[in-house]
């Protein structure tokens, strides 16, 4: 252990406690770390197309929205979706969604970690939720069950 | 990353606060019984949610918690006499009662009514599972007491601890849910613990350290499901319950207690750690409460005659580069409970999470914090009660479970993740 002159009389502080005082905070480098993060968001099934579709209308930097025509498409996502460096997949509870199985392997190939949302209204089934999550879930390294679509937008604003 | 006004709404909890008027919807641990330990013992001070308080037991045994200074001249009533159902100020005499009603005004001339329209304010306070629990918002709300199941099963099942925290209450709580730090921080105490070892589930969590979490909305708050690899293609899921606002229980570890959190501001730059332990079906063991004591599990060593754990920040939380070195701790830093507290801590008073880089394994933490935000938003703009005031939101288990492949843990878990009277904890 250092020792600087806060250990040399009655009262001085040691390292951990000096350096977590709300004094030396200010001290502490301005601005966050460099981060060159490149989200892409796919929505899965076209119930999910108007929500990525309406976010990919905002402002956002470094965040990249397609469709479930694009995913649909899948030769032409993929090029587009797996230089990221997290990959977030949107789908609705009930829906058919085989992009899924596409999108994760070529993210599984990469290395590239995967979300998945899944919006659930009320009004949903478990049994729907299940058939959802049984096509999602081998290919999400973190998947939410979110009951209402906003928390799509504020949980994205949350990777900086 | 949280804008910095999302951030300062989080953490402070003061009067008139939005997370202010959050906490003061629950009730929530204030003292241990220990504390007051008989009638007119010495009084306590008592710091929460940023308002300073005394509590004490009365002659009859009742219990006060009330402003702490005197309505006279400001006088701290820590100094009070403790008498004929009273706290009394040294200074001239002037004494209130458990509601904070004054009902003596011995400096006054004799009959003088005027005692009797002088009322500190106060706030109840009860007793039940071995926590003296207060409610510090308006009368007229205040819900049911609580339903914990740790506080509903004999006193001889349960173990509960607290200890000071010198950072703001969220940052603490999000190492609560943040559960896929577990298999790198805690990895050593896993196999060495008396309080975590030998549990058949230990083998997975330290042969696999990239979970697969699942995060799912409950009607307290959140179950947040970490999936790890079994046998036979199986999956085992480690379920943790997070409640509204600051409440989290561990799942457990084969025939181990259960054992979980709160986290309860004393101001925004310090918190109070609460820590228990129960087993639902059995009372513990001798060697279990012994270790408890000695700090084991999730409880910390503290100072004699405080709640100061033993290793602080005055002392570097005793680090221990050589243990660190050779992995007997990840860390350096003994035990799970100064393992959290010490990094939690390092962050500074209050963490600046618009400098944070989030990941997906975070998605816990970022739920958390949005249900924390709607939640205050709703109750400040339209009245509505927050989740996990609900006796119904409390009365809920963690779990650990292996369930096939294709089960989802929410409904594989269903009836393990509900407290119910006599039934064992569904565990691996």
């Amino acid at each position: 252990m250092g020792f600087g002159i806060w250990d040399l009389g009655f009262g001085m502080l040691s390292e951990s406690a000096r350096a977590s005082s709300a004094a030396e905070a200010r001290f502490r480098i301005a601005g966050g770390a460099a981060v060159a993060r490149q989200i892409k968001v796919v929505a899965l099934d076209p119930a999910s197309d108007r929500l990525v579709s309406a976010l990919g209308r905002e402002d956002w930097r470094a965040v990249s929205f397609f469709t479930s025509a694009d995913a649909a498409a899948g030769g032409r996502l993929i090029p587009n979706v797996a230089p990221g460096d997290l990959v977030v997949m949107v789908a609705a509870v009930g829906a058919a969604v085989p992009a899924a199985a596409l999108v994760g392997r070529a993210c599984s190939d990469r290395r590239v970690p995967t979300a998945t949302f899944v919006v659930r209204p009320p009004s949903a089934s478990d049994a729907a939720l299940s058939k959802t999550l049984a096509q999602v879930r081998p290919w999400s390294l973190m998947l939410l069950i979110l009951s209402d679509p906003t928390y799509v937008e504020d949980i994205l604003r949350s990777f900086r | 990353m949280l804008k910095k006004e999302q951030n300062d709404l989080l953490a402070q909890t003061g009067p008139g606060t939005p997370m202010g008027r959050l906490f003061r919807s629950y009730w929530i641990p204030a003292l241990l019984p220990e504390e007051l330990p008989a009638n007119d013992c010495p009084p306590v001070r008592v710091k929460l949610l940023s308002e300073r308080l005394i509590a004490f037991r009365d002659t009859d045994g009742r219990l006060g918690l009330i402003d702490e200074f005197c309505a006279h001249r400001g006088i701290s009533l820590w100094f009070g006499r403790n008498e004929e159902c009273g706290l009394r100020c040294p200074y001239h005499g002037w004494k209130f009662d458990v509601s904070g009603q004054c009902v003596d005004m011995p400096n006054e001339p004799e009959h003088s009514a005027f005692a009797g329209k002088v009322k500190l304010k106060s706030y109840p306070l009860v007793e039940r599972g071995g926590v003296l629990w207060t409610y510090m918002g308006a009368p007229e709300q205040q819900p049911p007491l609580p339903e914990w199941e740790f506080a509903m099963v004999p006193a001889a099942h349960s173990f509960m601890s607290k200890r000071h925290q010198e950072c703001n209450w969220l940052q603490s709580l999000e190492g609560g849910i943040d559960s896929s730090h577990v298999s790198f921080l805690h990895r050593g105490d896993l196999k060495t613990d008396p309080l975590f070892r030998d549990a058949p589930g230990n083998q997975y969590n330290l042969s696999d350290m990239r979970p697969v979490f699942e995060v799912v909305e409950s009607p307290g708050g959140l179950h947040i499901g970490a999936r790890r690899n079994a046998e036979g293609g199986r999956y085992y899921w480690r379920i943790t319950q997070w409640v509204m606002p600051s409440f989290t229980m561990i799942a457990p570890r084969g025939g181990h207690s259960v054992h979980g959190h709160f986290w309860i501001p004393i101001d925004d730059e310090n918190c109070w750690t609460w820590s228990f332990d129960y087993h639902p079906t059995r009372p513990l063991t001798g060697a279990e409460v012994a270790a408890m004591q000695a700090g084991k599990g999730i409880h910390a060593r503290v100072i004699p005659g405080t709640y100061r754990p033993v290793a602080n920040k005055d002392n570097d939380y005793l680090m221990d580069r050589a243990a660190q070195r050779a992995g007997t701790t990840y860390s350096g830093i003994e035990g799970f409970a100064m393992q959290d507290q010490s990094l939690q801590e390092s962050m500074g008073p209050i963490i600046d999470r618009t400098k944070e880089t989030l990941v997906s394994t975070d998605s816990g933490i970022i739920m958390a914090r949005q249900r924390l935000l709607r939640a205050a938003g709703a109750l400040v703009d339209r009245g509505v009660t927050p989740p996990g005031v609900d006796p119904v939101h409390q009365r809920i288990r963690s779990a650990a479970v292996v369930l096939p492949a294709d089960q989802p843990f929410n409904e594989g878990a269903r009836d393990a993740m509900i407290a119910q009277p006599g039934v064992a904890p569904a565990t691996v």
